[in-house]
């Protein structure tokens, strides 16, 4: 399909198949490549100058990164005195290190031991931090997601739950830290609290909204056949709208990390957040750049792999291929079936039926 | 229709062939279903006043009838078929089913809407089993077995495992019936179902529903403007006149069974339209019809 150029402009329009793929690897490339350039060109930024030879500054030494200025002006002075002036490359500041060195820090990070015993390693950082945000997610998760549908469904729950919702999620999570320390103590807890308090309340309205959105037509037939409210509740309401809670739940779950480092603050500074501030102050910021970036590859993993397992439990959907999970349940379920099906097709001979089956075949097959 | 055709020709809209005629009379003898007495709707608009949506609907459906609602928009149809199903609640009047009243939506009445509402997350079989499961009746595998067996009769057995959004919106529409149909409901009340799907397929359903009637006992009240489909389905056509809503005439359709395509050109089938076409659009309200509008085009280019 030969895609004019005016087709990127179209709102809505559909992109061919590689042209998607190269914009998705564009946008990572893109950014990539601009730090590349800062870091790697060296007339673009570079305002410091790294010594490698101190000529006749007193106050330099080799491998010093000094200001741009300063090495000018002493050099200046030097060469009015007819000394021998200093030399160095242009370089970035040390805490924009270059892509490679970040690189570096990100395959040596999980080999390389903590500065002093008593400090985590990364991996250990990292799984703390994932533990807080999976038990935070998980705590709000089991009283958000049915508060959620209730007040979508149940006009009488919403008005007495969502006023003081509305009102408390303006109400910044971290605020709460100095409470939640007084109340729970200094270690995981307050940190899962503050997770939960910053997911909780917007998840609640979030969840109710999508309830909202359901198709009343669906209710309306549901009760046509006989549904009890509690039965619209279950068979209905909530099969309805699992889809878009699912992806609700993937949203919340990016939510619930950023409050991750406020959340760690708090207390006894622990995992991940603990790790960076430590390499900050040992001045390494490759691999503070490599935790961060860490948390990216943590947060769009768990993302893509969420999504695949959607395409795989939620087989109705119209946009999703047909997953693997799914393709091996359903060739289980019809082996199951094989033998009923058989039997109500041997069952079913009673004139009128086929009679009427085989006028509906032979109208399809005419059609 | 025009003028100039020979109207007169045509014969009375009441006249019925003696078959027709014995037709009808057993029809009148067969138990009421359903009677609707003095409905009433009113509605209440912006300004705190109401509006009248209904008025007055009182008319009776015997067992195994097809009874069509037509009448001009706005004249409270859909709101008629909503009120019966249990999904709104009239102002005035009652709704006897079997000789008592009816109260909320129930299984004794089952709904074929105008929109496609299969449960999208639910297989063809699961649809059509969802009436069932909710009774608590039958057993997971009576209740399948039952379903399939629906399945069968709208000649979709093929489509069994399918999800509603592999299907067609006739298929759709299809097993919108056997859905509604499983649970055994004593009336099956259908709000314009065939209206958004196009006329070939439209024209199939009608015949489709035709035959799955002749195989099932239930009455069906069924809206439509649509005055041929009225005709070619209805035993009586029940024809409601606009603001409010009144009821103008039942009238009988002379039209033998069983019904096909062909009749449609029958001086009966004509004879009929023209009766409807002159109660739901009177010439009068025609002439009232036309626009003042600017001519786009030069002086003199016509095309008519």
């Amino acid at each position: 399909m030969a895609a004019g150029r005016r087709d990127w402009l179209r709102p809505f329009g559909e992109l061919p198949r590689r042209r998607g793929l190269t914009l998705r690897v564009l946008a990572f490339v893109l950014p990539l490549g601009l730090w590349c350039v800062v870091s790697y060109v060296p007339f673009i930024w570079h305002p410091m100058i790294r010594v490698t030879d101190p000529g006749d500054v007193d106050w330099m030494t080799r491998d010093q990164v000094v200001e741009g200025d300063a090495f000018r002006t002493e050099n200046q002075a030097i060469a009015a005195r007819g000394g021998h002036i200093a030399r160095g490359a242009p370089t970035n500041p040390v805490f924009l290190p270059a892509p490679h060195e970040v690189l570096r820090a990100l395959v040596t990070g999980f080999t390389t031991p903590p500065a002093r015993p008593d400090e985590p390693w990364l991996h250990e950082a990292l799984l703390h931090s994932i533990g807080i945000i999976f038990w935070g997610f998980l705590i709000s998760s089991v009283i958000g997601v049915p508060l959620g549908i209730l007040c979508g469904a149940l006009p009488s729950m919403a008005r007495l739950t969502e006023p003081f919702i509305e009102f408390f999620r303006y109400l910044p999570a971290p605020a709460f830290g100095a409470l939640a320390v007084a109340v729970l103590g200094i270690n995981d807890a307050p940190k899962i609290a503050i997770i939960f308090i910053g997911t909780f309340f917007q998840q609640v309205l979030v969840i109710a909204n999508t309830a909202r959105r359901l198709d009343p037509a669906l209710l309306e037939a549901a009760q046509t056949l006989g549904a009890k409210p509690r039965q619209l509740l279950w068979r209905v309401v909530v099969p309805g709208i699992i889809t878009d809670l699912y992806s609700d739940q993937r949203v919340l779950l990016g939510w619930a990390w950023t409050y991750l480092i406020v959340a760690e603050l708090i207390g006894v500074s622990s995992g991940i957040t603990f790790f960076i501030n430590q390499q900050a102050k040992y001045r390494a910021y490759d691999r503070v750049f490599a935790s961060i970036i860490l948390i990216g590859l943590i947060g769009l993993t768990t993302d893509v792999i969420l999504a695949s397992i959607g395409r795989q439990i939620f087989p109705w959907v119209r946009t999703s291929r047909t997953g693997w999970l799914s393709q091996a349940l359903q060739r289980l379920k019809r082996g199951e079936r094989r033998i009923p099906v058989a039997a109500i097709s041997a069952e079913v001979t009673d004139e009128t039926t086929t009679q009427t089956t085989a006028n509906v075949a032979a109208r399809e097959a005419a059609s | 229709m025009t003028a100039a055709e020979p109207v007169a020709a045509l014969p009375d809209y009441r006249a019925q062939a003696p078959e027709v005629a014995e037709r009808f009379r057993k029809l009148q003898e067969r138990p009421v279903i359903l009677e609707v007495r003095g409905l009433v709707k009113d509605f209440t608009v912006r300004d705190g006043g109401t509006t009248r949506a209904l008025d007055n609907v009182s008319f009776r459906a015997h067992r195994r009838e097809i009874m069509c609602v037509i009448g001009p928009s706005g004249c409270g149809k859909s709101t008629v078929a909503r009120i019966l199903a249990g999904l709104e609640d009239a102002s005035g009047g009652e709704v006897l089913l079997d000789g008592k009243q009816v109260h909320g939506p129930g299984p004794d009445r089952g709904m074929v809407f105008q929109g496609y509402t299969l449960f999208p997350w639910l297989t063809v079989t699961k649809n059509v089993m969802f009436g069932l499961e909710l009774s608590g009746e039958h057993s997971n595998a009576t209740a399948e077995e039952e379903a399939r067996a629906w399945i069968q009769l709208v000649g979709l057995h093929k489509f069994a495992d399918a999800y509603p959004h592999q299907l067609s919106g006739g298929m759709k529409q299809r097993v919108a019936i056997a859905r509604a149909l499983a649970p055994r409901p004593r009336i099956l009340l259908m709000d314009e179902p065939f209206g958004a799907l196009d006329a070939q397929t439209r024209a199939q359903m009608q015949s489709y529903l035709l035959q799955i009637w002749k195989q099932v006992d239930v009455t069906i009240i069924f809206i439509t403007h649509d005055l041929d489909e009225a005709i070619y389905l209805a035993d009586r056509i029940l024809v409601l006149d606009a603001h409010p809503g009144r009821v103008r005439e039942l009238m009988e359709v002379a039209v033998p069974r069983p019904r096909t395509p062909e009749q449609f050109l029958s001086p009966t089938f004509m004879a009929a339209r023209r009766h409807l076409q002159e109660l739901i659009h009177p010439p009068a309200a025609q002439a009232q019809d036309r626009i003042p509008m600017i001519r786009m085009t030069v002086v003199g280019d016509d095309v008519e």
